[in-house]
């Protein structure tokens, strides 16, 4: 090492040790200073501490005994002391918490909260604060704070509140308003015109109703507060007694008694009812409720029910129907003028008597026990009845009945409707008679229709047996004369004998035993152009297949052969035609029987279908035949008619029902 | 071998008897004809029992007892009710044929209007009779 380098280091320890020694000198300095400050902080802090324990037991005894919620807190939220109260109400355990009061605050109240903290720090209180806030037990609550600063000289240290739980409180107070809104919407809205009025006669509360009524062009809590007087005399001439109406609201304000449904007649012909409803409080005179109600409509209703009703009384009054009201148990309550006529009675010796005992004969009892007990069950039901009326007629009545109901739909009896059909019944009766005197009496005559054929045939047979007997018996002693007159006598003896038969049958058709049944045609026509006699020259044709139809066997096959050999009877061609032929329709057959014979003239149409009435002079012709015809298509509902040229032909139509 | 029946006739008209009477003769038959004028006759006849006739031919009206009134009780006796008879008759009424079938009888035939055909119709009437076996008297 030079002895340059020596000096260097020797000369830079040197002032080393000189920076040392000031640093130390002004250490020991602070040192001084800061003991100095020490000594005086731990002087004032026992002060503090004595003045607080002074204070703290000072306030100890308001402290426990305050029934609210008491919280002593840092500036920074801790807790430094609460009494019972507050430990049940924030949901502590003890009161040892070290806990920051912040953390109760609701999530989104925090913005609030720190607001009026600070506030609290600069104004030193804040009162009548409300936060929501979530306890130690987690429940949710509202409550109330008085808070204020603690200061220690002038310097703030603390802050104490004190805590009310008003969760329950609001929620009644906002039940309150809400139901007090719904009733005031209600009394806005009602029907009826409200107009409460207090003790010095100031409008209180109204409707919209009210002032529709009393054509107030103002909103209903505009005329709050203004008197009552000045409203109502202002539209007293909406009234048509405008006089009457102010004295009569004089009258009931000095007696101050509830009136119940007053009228009032308005000009333009409303109809209001008015009730007056003063109030009462403890005895005392506080006002009183107007009830304005328009029932022109329902005055309206009634008066045309009333109207109806009356003309309902004059419709059963005048009617020429008996009507008769009886209860449950059948006992008459309400007759009709009609009725006292139908039945002989007078209404009092009816009305409170059991209708069923009154009347009926024997074998009417039963019936009306079932009619009456049906009604009660609630049918409806019309009936016949065999009665005696008061002088002890037997009348016949046709009763229509049905159940009576009460408002609640309930069935508190019966309603019946009497006629007195006896003169319809006597008829009906008699015409039962007649109709068993006809049935008889065709029977009779058919009958008779018999025994006089059987008798005028019998003599027929007897001469033409004693005829052939003179023939045989002068055989060959008759000249030709003699012998033509004989066959002359025997020709008129057939006519004769078939005349008798054909007026039989034309008599016993429509007096049919038997009834109708189902007919093949097709079998019984084809059946009997087989048997029937048919000359060489004519054909006789079924062009299409026969229908079945409903009818009398017997004499549908008589119809069809009546008009066939009438056909065949008059066909002058060397080619006679016969043409069956039938037209199904929609409720009816129609068929046609065509032939290509001599002909009717149009004069006769007419006339053919009449008995005896033949148009040609033959010997097998007895003119019954076409009317025979014409009564067997009658008895089977149909019609005949016929088109015809003279030497041309003739068709016969004829229908039958299906 | 043809049997000879005895045939009773009940029968009011006295040509319808001369009828019968001259056909059978007609026709050479030696046929019995017993004649009665109504059925209180014919009864009165038969209830003697003496010689009962093998068929009966009988018209339905007649006086006093009709034709069916006669069958009616000829049908309740034990002995006559075996005794076949054939309505003969101008009368076709059906009634009058259902109620004689009902109560009981061997044939129903009407009386043709003409002699020839009436001879016809007893021929074949009482050939077939002939020829059937009766109950032994």
């Amino acid at each position: 090492m030079s002895q340059n380098q020596l000096e260097l280091l020797q000369r830079s320890l040197k002032r080393e040790k000189a920076a040392r020694k000031a640093a130390e000198k002004i250490l020991e300095n602070k040192s001084a200073e800061l003991y100095e400050a020490n000594r005086k902080l731990e002087k004032s802090h026992t002060e503090l501490e004595a003045l607080l324990g002074k204070t703290d037991s000072q306030l100890q005894g308001v402290f426990e005994n305050i029934v609210d919620a008491y919280v002593i807190m840092d500036l920074s939220g801790y807790i430094l002391k609460m009494n019972d109260a507050a430990i049940s109400l924030l949901g502590f355990i003890d009161s040892k918490e070290d806990y920051n009061l912040i953390e109760m605050v609701a999530l989104n109240e925090k913005y609030r909260v720190a607001d009026s903290f600070k506030e609290l720090l600069k104004t030193g209180a804040i009162t009548d604060f409300q936060v929501n806030i979530i306890t130690k037990k987690n429940e949710e609550k509202l409550v109330h704070i008085n808070a204020s600063i603690i200061y220690d000289q002038g310097i703030p240290v603390a802050a104490q509140g004190i805590v009310r739980d008003i969760t329950e409180a609001k929620k009644a107070e906002d039940l309150l308003i809400e139901s007090e809104n719904r009733l005031s919407t209600l009394i806005m809205n009602l029907e009826s015109g409200i107009l409460l009025v207090d003790e010095n006669r100031k409008i209180v509360l109204s409707n919209n109703k009210f002032c529709e009524i009393f054509k107030i062009n103002e909103a209903p809590n505009k005329i709050i507060g203004k008197g009552c007087t000045t409203v109502i005399d202002n539209n007293k001439n909406l009234f048509v007694n405008q006089e009457g109406f102010i004295s009569r609201i004089d009258e009931i304000n000095k007696y101050k008694k509830d009136i119940i449904g007053e009228e009032l007649l308005m000009v333009d012909g409303k109809i209001i009812e008015r009730d007056y409803i003063p109030v009462f409080e403890k005895d005392n005179y506080k006002g009183h409720l107007w009830t304005y109600k328009d029932v022109t409509l329902k005055r309206k209703y009634e008066k045309s029910i009333e109207a109806q009703r009356q003309k309902y009384r004059n419709i059963i009054a005048n009617m020429h129907l008996g009507l008769v009201e009886v209860d449950s148990k059948g006992v008459i309550l309400m007759v009709n003028q009609s009725f006292l006529e139908i039945s002989g009675y007078l209404e009092e010796e009816l009305v409170g008597k059991k209708s069923g005992e009154l009347f009926p004969v024997k074998e009417g009892v039963e019936i009306f026990e079932k009619e009456s007990n049906r009604c009660l069950n609630g049918e409806s039901s019309s009936y016949e009845v065999k009665v005696k009326n008061k002088v002890g007629e037997i009348r016949y009545w046709l009763i229509s009945g049905g159940p009576n109901y009460n408002l609640n739909g309930e069935i508190i009896g019966s309603i019946g409707v009497h006629w007195d059909i006896t003169d319809i019944k006597n008829l009906e009766l008699q015409k039962e008679k007649l109709l068993i005197q006809l049935g008889k009496s065709n029977d009779e005559l058919e009958e008779y229709a018999h025994v006089v054929s059987h008798d005028l045939k019998s003599p027929l047979r007897s001469i033409n047996a004693l005829v052939t007997w003179l023939k045989e018996d002068n055989k060959g002693k008759l000249d030709r004369t003699s012998i033509q007159n004989i066959e002359h006598i025997e020709n008129t003896l057939e006519k004769m004998d078939q005349l008798i038969s054909d007026v039989l049958t034309y008599s016993s058709i429509g007096n049919e035993s038997g009834e109708k049944t189902s007919v093949d045609l097709e079998d019984v026509i084809t059946g009997l152009v087989q048997i029937m006699y048919k000359p060489e020259h004519i054909k006789i044709e079924i062009n299409n297949k026969l229908p079945v139809v409903v009818g009398y066997k017997t004499k549908l096959q008589q119809l069809f052969q009546n008009l066939i050999s009438n056909a065949i009877k008059f066909i002058d061609k060397d080619n006679g035609i016969v043409k069956v032929d039938v037209l199904e329709q929609s409720d009816y057959y129609k068929f046609s029987i065509k032939d290509n014979g001599i002909g009717i003239e149009p004069k006769h149409h007419n006339k053919i279908f009449k008995v005896f009435h033949a148009l040609n002079k033959r010997k097998d012709s007895t003119g019954i035949g076409l009317s025979i015809v014409k009564k067997i298509v009658d008895l089977h509902g149909g019609e005949i008619w016929l088109e015809s040229e003279v030497n041309v032909g003739t068709i016969f139509f004829f229908t039958i029902k299906k | 071998m043809m049997r000879v029946l005895n045939v009773l006739l009940i029968e009011d008209d006295m040509i319808e008897v001369m009828k019968l009477n001259r056909t059978i003769s007609s026709l050479d038959l030696k046929h019995k004809i017993i004649e009665t004028n109504n059925g209180e006759e014919a009864l009165q006849f038969l209830q003697k029992k003496e010689e009962l006739p093998d068929i009966i031919l009988l018209d339905l009206n007649m006086p006093r007892i009709n034709g069916i009134e006669f069958l009616s009780i000829l049908k309740k006796d034990e002995v006559l009710r075996y005794i076949p008879t054939v309505i003969l008759t101008t009368s076709n009424n059906q009634k009058d044929l259902l109620e004689c079938y009902k109560i009981g009888i061997a044939g129903y035939v009407l009386k043709p209007l003409k002699y020839e055909d009436y001879v016809l119709k007893i021929e074949k009437v009482l050939e077939y009779w002939s020829i059937n076996e009766l109950k032994l008297v």
